[in-house]
This record gives C-alpha cells, structure tokens and sequence, in this order.
C-alpha cells in the first residue's frame, strides 16, 4: 500500500457520542493542516507526490463507494465533511488535502471534463461528493471564462443589418430649441401664454353667469412658481 | 484565397456522442453531396464586415429640473416593441438630476441582450477579451476561437471587437501563425488590417512556401489595388506583369524583408523545375 500521509489521516481519539444535555462542546476532528500547495494549486500536479499517488490516471479512477447489494447508490453523497466530523471513504477531492478545486489548476479541472463530448462527467461517474461538484462546475465555468480550459464555440452568423447608423435612434438629433438658448422654458406651454381671443369669448359665454364682473383676461404675475 | 479545406470548415465539433453513420453512395450521389457540402462551407465562409469605430452617442432629449432630488436611481426606459431592428430601438435614460438622455452604445447593448437575449452572447463580456487574458488564450492557438466568441459578443462596430481583432492579427503576424485563419470566415479581414498597413512580407513568404502562387498574384494585386499611388503599383500598370514577375517587383520596391522572399522564391522555383523534370 503506498498511501502516503496526506490521505487518509487515521483519527486517533476514540468515537465519542453526543450528549445532548451536556453543556461540554463533543470533540470534533482536529482542524486538518492547510495544504502546503494553498497559493499554487497547480504545483501539486507536477510533483513526485501526485505522481507516485496517482501516476497517469485521473484522480477519480479506481474510487468506489461502499454499499450494500450490487447496486451502487444513484446519487451522489451531499458533502464529505459534516458538522467538522470526515465521513468514512471520503471522495477523491476530500481525500487529498493537496488537491485544491481552483480555476487556476486546469490540469486537474481537465481530468473531470469528457475529452470527447466536452461535458462534464456526472459525479456518480466519478465518486465526488456534491459539494465539491458545484465548486467543480463553478471553477470549470470561471475557467472557460479567463480563456484557461477550451470551450465549444457555437458559430453564430454574422447579421446583415444596416450599420450606417443613420437612424435617430442611435444617431445624432439637433438639440431642442430651449436647450440652445438657456433661460427660455423647455416647452413653451411651461409658461403661460395668452388664448385666442375666440377661445376667451366663447369662455366668457359659457360661464356668464358664474364669472366675476372684473375678472381679468391676464392672469396676475406668477410670484414665485 | 481564404481556401476551401472542406476537412477544416467541417470539422467535427464537441457535442454528444452518437455512433458512425455510413452511408453507400453512388458516384453521381457523391459528386452531389460534394457539392452541397461546398455550398454550405460557402455560407460559413462569408466574411464579417469591417468597419470604422462607432461614434459615442450623447445626445439630450430633455433637463426636467423640477425632478432634481426625487429619485436616487437612474432609470433606463427602453422601446420593447418586437419587430423593430435593434438599431432603431430607441433606449433612453433619465439621470436623477433630472436629465433625460440617450443610452449610451454600452448600455444598448446591454439592455438589448437582456430583452432579446441572442445565443452565445451573454450580458456582461468574458473575461477573455481584457487584454491580459488574450495572451493565455493566444498562447494556446485558439485564434479562431476568440474571433468566432468576438463575433458572438459584440457588434461590428464596437471598440471591443475592433481591439480585439487588432490583437489578434497583430498577434499572428508576430509569430507567423497565417495558417490557423486559412479556410476560416476571418482570413479575409486579416488581409485587409495587414494590407492597409503594409505589413504583407510575412504572409507572402508563408504563401509561397506552401505553394500557393495564385494566393500570392491576388495579394499582390490586392495590395496594388488598396495603394495605387506606390511604385510597385504604378510598374505593373505600365508594363502589365502577371504572376510571379509581379512579386518580383513587389519584392524589389516595396517588402522590407527582401532576402527572405527571394530565398523563398529560389526555392519554389527549384522545387517546380525538379517536379517538371522528373
């Protein structure tokens, strides 16, 4: 067997069960030592370490879950990591404190992706638990995003439309005439402005009976509005 | 001179996987199915347009002063009608001073994409088309996949496609990767940058060396055409030269990397005398 020390960390505490009443915290697993690869995800995949562990087969290959009867469960575990506590046979990600999900690590990104269809492996394919299969996903598509892993380019047809522009949608409209001269009002029935006389007489007509004798034609100055 | 490599423009894209078809043809069945396949290449093959940068749209419709204050937000008023062209949609915007103006062209398009989304467009742009990141790609040759994904993304005339264009072409001619646009819809654009610029050494001296002397005649006769007033230009008018003497006298009065086209030259010539000999 050549597990090295960074799979597989052997818990040593003996199992403690929960207390529900106690007031005393059940122990947790100790926090796991950060990956010496935090910074450069990328460095791991080169190393003697990777290549020893793995060789030239995917990181995924080789990993069963452990079930009852012969047929393997259809879905994939939720996560690998519950409440602080490591599930017994954790996916191949989990497993490996140096096998970090990043955009930035394409070569281990590859390894999840189909070489011939493009898509990504379904995660009963693979065994990854999904938790790290929403971070795979999302590393892949940020990935594709910064130009690092290969996208299928769908061809799209250049369009024949009018490029000249012309169209006062996108073109250029002469400037109102209120904006020209600054200090007029933008539309002149802003300001008051005097009705034809007709208007005014067939006005006078109608309310004849309810207008005041003086009422003024003219509006007094408007003081302030 | 784009070329037709019927095994390049259809070449088998990623998708799902289904198993072989094969099909028995007769010769007359073959030669038709031939031909149909290089009418559809002849579709995809169609050159986008060049064209000039967009002028920037700032045009005020109206200043309601009376608004100042009441909204924190800009709002975007935009024209959802259905079968207006996108370019006479009008999209308009009232700023919280009060100010009611055009959209820009950036936020056109952004508005447009979200009511009539378009495929492989999406509403913010990759990362890959910032200039840091066209290195990485460029790296990996995949040219033709960032012009295909620039002509998905963006319109003819925006800045970002004419940057990005530029980049790329710039970035072939530096490492003489002609090869990677020739049978695609983007040779012909890359000519034309590399023509108006006078930069054509490079891809005649890949040109020859693949054999290709009538690709060499139209460049040549092309680059006449786009600066008449050169001397090269003004030799073959008068003394009406064909072929290869014509990149002769391109060689002599225009290239500046006269000692390679020559070489390249030499070599083409020797390899048709001993083809013809044997």
């Amino acid at each position: 067997c050549h597990c090295s020390d960074h799979i597989f960390d052997v818990i040593t505490s003996p199992q403690v069960l929960p207390r529900f009443c106690s007031t005393q915290e059940t122990p947790k697993d100790p926090p796991a030592a950060p990956s010496p690869y935090q910074e450069r995800p990328w460095e791991y995949l080169e190393s003697e370490e990777y290549r020893a562990t793995y060789g030239d087969r995917p990181v995924w290959h080789g990993y069963r879950r452990n079930h009852k009867g012969s047929v393997p469960p259809q879905s994939p575990r939720k996560a690998c990591l519950r409440r602080g506590r490591r599930v017994g046979n954790p996916c191949p990600i989990c497993r490996d404190r140096n096998l970090l999900v990043d955009f930035r690590n394409v070569k281990l990104l590859d390894q999840f992706i189909c070489p011939h269809s493009g898509v990504i492996f379904h995660p009963i394919h693979t065994g990854i638990c999904m938790k790290q299969h929403k971070r795979l996903s999302q590393a892949i598509a940020q990935a594709q995003d910064h130009g690092l892993l290969w996208l299928q380019v769908p061809f799209v047809p250049v369009p024949e439309e009018d490029f000249s522009n012309q169209h006062a949608a996108v073109g250029k409209t002469p400037p109102a005439p209120a904006l020209r001269e600054p200090g007029q009002a933008w539309y002149p029935w802003y300001e008051w402005q005097q009705p034809p006389a007709a208007e005014v007489a067939r006005m006078r007509r109608l309310y004849r009976g309810f207008l005041k004798e003086d009422y003024p034609d003219t509006p007094p100055s408007p003081s302030g509005k | 001179m784009t070329g037709l490599d019927l095994h390049k423009v259809f070449r088998p894209e990623k998708k799902g996987l289904k198993p072989p078809h094969y099909k028995l043809m007769t010769e007359a069945q073959l030669e038709e199915a031939t031909r149909k396949a290089i009418e559809e290449a002849k579709t995809k093959l169609i050159m986008p347009p060049v064209l000039n940068e967009r002028e920037p749209i700032d045009d005020v419709l109206a200043e309601d002063k009376i608004l100042e204050g009441t909204e924190t937000a800009k709002y975007v008023f935009t024209d959802l009608s259905y079968s207006i062209p996108h370019r006479e949609r009008f999209i308009v915007v009232r700023e919280p001073n009060g100010v009611l103006r055009k959209a820009t062209w950036e936020e056109r398009d952004r508005m447009i994409q979200i009511f009539f989304p378009k495929e492989g467009r999406r509403v913010i742009p990759p990362t890959l088309f910032k200039d840091e990141k066209l290195g990485t790609v460029f790296q990996q040759d995949r040219h033709e996949d960032v012009l295909n994904m620039c002509i998905a993304q963006f319109e003819p005339d925006s800045p970002d496609y004419i940057r990005v264009h530029h980049r790329t072409y710039e970035d072939i001619e530096k490492h003489g990767k002609y090869d990677l646009l020739r049978s695609t819809r983007h040779f012909g654009g890359m000519v034309w940058y590399l023509l108006s610029r006078k930069k054509a050494d490079g891809l005649l001296i890949d040109m020859i060396n693949r054999d290709l002397l009538d690709d060499a005649t139209s460049l040549i006769t092309l680059y006449h055409m786009l600066h008449p007033e050169c001397q090269s230009a003004k030799e073959a008018k008068e003394q009406k030269l064909e072929g290869v003497d014509l990149i002769k006298v391109f060689v002599k009065t225009e290239s500046q990397r006269e000692g390679y086209i020559q070489l390249a030259l030499q070599a083409y010539e020797e390899a048709m005398a001993t083809s013809s000999a044997s």
